[in-house]
């Protein structure tokens, strides 16, 4: 299955080629889970502290993708 | 031992009159010994100004006050508190900004500053405040002049920006419109740093009080009453805001500056879009904090992190952007003038979104305001969302003072009733800022029963509703009443301390960095306050708003979020405002 990663602030910054937030689509087995994604992507699981999956924010890390999920990473990051 | 009775500051109340231009120094009542900042600009505005007084007449009154730790050692607590009457919404406001002007008034000794009165000659006038006392003079040369301009002038004329900060108002205050902000200098002498809801710019205005200059030079460092205290303090908060990721050197907020946030509530489907119409806007990823830093990166050739805007702040969230030809065009693109400006206008152009910023702080207006109002202008046929050119005309016309430019110039609800629009996202009067209630429950709950009208500075509940900080909620939950009330509790204590509302970031993930906070100020002060003092002074302050609101003419009526959020379903959650009423009144039922 393909899902749509968007990475954000630094996440987005590490060598990728592309801009933060350009969306890039990764192929992964049916039924992986947000840990696997990051794997995936060579990611530190503590290096992401906000995913979020087609609007919904998401904490389980054990929770399943669908195909075609638009999935959002972030660092930790906050404003006002 | 009460803790209200401990205090051994000798601070001084400064209280000005505009109708015969007198200026007065008192005692601190013995009352107000222990507060300062938003507690003590609610306070006088609650204890003076009649609450049926009318909002631009001689009975209001502005209240500028530094908090307890301003001018001292404490990092990032370079705040002034100013309060009135709001011309906007008609109940008490307190608007806060981050400047050296605060903390050199607390040098001065100067625990409050009152403005009151109203010119009878028809003419703007200059106050200067100094170790020597305060003095008028005519502001004529500066009167209908950009801010950057009139402020440099000023700061030139009295010493350089070395020595005085600057506090003025723009065309917008001069004309008595409620969205005119209160404008202070920022560390490098800009004219960027604002108190900017609620219309207070208009109060001075209808003063006839067009700057106050503060000049510190020769003033005495304010006095600590407990150092020991004051130091473990100060040094448990620096290191909270030092590890905290968001607060960090290089973290979120110095990297990327308050537009990091663009994105974030753009994939929460929380970013107000085309005046409120869909919660996700495509140019999102262009005029966010990291096409910020992108595009200046391309400009100038160089990573550019950010500045603090105030002296003493230890996370620099003030960002630049630059011209083509790598000169600076404005600063600072926040994160609700980029939403502002960007997804409620639908421009995605960060060109015209600064210059639409620029000319906020050289007009005197509040960027969150103005932004909402053109949303509504858009509605009401007078722009096309989208059309940044057109929208740069349009704020041109509030400097004109043209008939448009007076009604663009007094907000989004004067606008809507113009213009005959019934999708004007407001509550009691004030501008939506940039989170959908539809999307985020605990914010809308927030923006219902804020005494300032709807604002997300009054209890900053998206931290743990979308960013993950102290809690992760459901956003979409409607059950947030505990949280709007413990946050702006939380919230007005913070604002008191004269500490930017951004250190909550830190302190509320970690635990000794908000006792280093209460240290601080019992350090200042003398006091024994503890953990469930914070608690105890938040409340004491809303109590007085709301009480205020309440002899003002407020009911739970006007707790409520515009009807069309109840019956618009927004994208792409496709829900509306479902949280019932009552529940919107326990917030402060108890």
């Amino acid at each position: 299955m393909i899902v749509e990663v968007r990475r954000y602030a630094s996440l987005g910054a590490s060598g990728t080629g592309q801009l933060p937030g350009d969306p890039q689509d990764v192929e992964l087995e049916d039924g992986a889970t947000i840990a696997r994604l990051l794997e995936e992507l060579a990611l530190p699981p503590e290096a992401v502290h906000l995913v979020i999956v087609d609007g919904r924010i998401r904490h389980d890390r054990e929770e399943a993708l669908r195909h075609g999920a638009r999935v959002a990473l972030f660092p930790p990051v906050g404003g006002g | 031992m009460d803790p209200e009775r401990t205090g051994v500051r000798m601070d001084r109340m400064l209280r000005v009159n505009m109708t015969d231009r007198s200026a007065t120094f008192e005692p601190l009542p013995a009352a107000y010994r222990n507060r300062a900042g938003r507690w003590l600009t609610s306070s006088i505005v609650h204890d003076e100004v009649p609450a049926s007084c009318h909002p631009l007449g001689p009975n209001n009154k502005v209240i500028f006050s530094p908090g307890f730790v301003t001018g001292t050692a404490a990092p990032t607590s370079s705040r002034i508190s100013v309060g009135g009457k709001s011309p906007l919404t008609g109940g008490i406001k307190e608007a806060n900004a981050g400047t050296g002007w605060g903390r050199r008034l607390a040098r001065l000794g100067i625990r409050a500053l009152v403005v009151e009165g109203q010119s009878t000659d028809n003419r703007f006038w200059l106050l200067k405040v100094d170790t020597k006392g305060a003095t008028f003079e005519p502001a004529d040369p500066w009167v209908g002049k950009k801010l950057s301009e009139a402020v440099a002038a000023i700061a030139a004329k009295s010493g350089g920006k070395e020595r005085v900060d600057v506090c003025a108002i723009g065309v917008a205050g001069e004309h008595r419109m409620g969205a005119a902000g209160v404008c202070f200098t920022d560390r490098e002498g800009r004219a960027s740093r604002y108190a900017g809801r609620g219309g207070l710019g208009a109060v001075l205005g209808s003063k006839g009080l067009k700057a106050i200059v503060v000049d510190d030079s020769g003033a005495a460092d304010v006095p600590i009453a407990d150092k020991a205290t004051f130091d473990s303090g100060r040094k448990k908060l620096a290191a909270a805001l030092g590890e905290h990721a968001i607060t960090k050197p290089k973290g979120a907020l110095n990297s990327y500056g308050t537009a990091v946030l663009v994105n974030i509530l753009n994939e929460a489907g929380g970013l107000p879009t085309r005046n409120f119409r869909e919660g996700r806007f495509e140019g999102a990823a262009k005029i966010a904090g990291e096409a910020i830093f992108a595009g200046n990166k391309e400009r100038l050739g160089h990573d550019l992190y950010n500045h603090p805007c105030s002296p003493g702040c230890i996370i620099a969230c003030s960002n630049t952007w630059h011209h083509k030809d790598r000169s600076e065009h404005t600063s600072c693109i926040e994160y609700e003038s980029d939403w502002a400006f960007g997804a409620d206008c639908g421009i995605s152009d960060l060109d015209q979104i600064a210059e639409l910023n620029l000319l906020c702080n050289e007009y005197g207006l509040d960027t969150i305001e103005i932004g909402g109002t053109l949303g509504v202008a858009a509605e009401g046929g007078l722009w096309k969302f989208g059309d940044g050119k057109r929208a740069i005309e349009l704020v041109h016309e509030i400097d004109k003072a043209t008939p448009l430019g007076r009604i663009l110039g007094n907000g989004a609800l004067i606008t809507g009733r113009a213009f005959g629009v019934t999708r004007v996202p407001h509550v009691k009067g004030q501008s939506m800022p940039a989170y959908e209630p539809r999307a985020v429950k605990g914010i809308g709950m927030t923006y219902a029963v804020s005494t300032m009208g709807a604002d997300h500075t009054s209890g900053y509940t998206i931290a743990p509703e979308i960013l993950g900080v102290s809690g992760k909620l459901d956003p979409l939950d409607p059950k947030k009443t505990d949280l709007a009330r413990t946050f702006q509790y939380a919230t007005a204590f913070i604002d008191s301390t004269g500490h930017c509302l951004f250190i909550a970031f830190a302190i509320l993930d970690i635990a000794s960095g908000f006792e280093g906070v209460v240290e601080e100020c019992s350090g200042v002060l003398g006091t024994k306050w503890t953990m469930d003092d914070v608690g105890r002074i938040g409340k004491a302050v809303l109590d007085l708003e709301l009480d205020f609101n309440r002899r003002a003419g407020f009911t739970a009526a006007d707790d409520r979020l515009p009807e069309f959020m109840s019956r618009e379903p927004l994208p792409p959650h496709n829900g509306v405002w479902d949280v019932p009423d009552a529940e919107i009144d326990k917030v402060f039922a108890s």
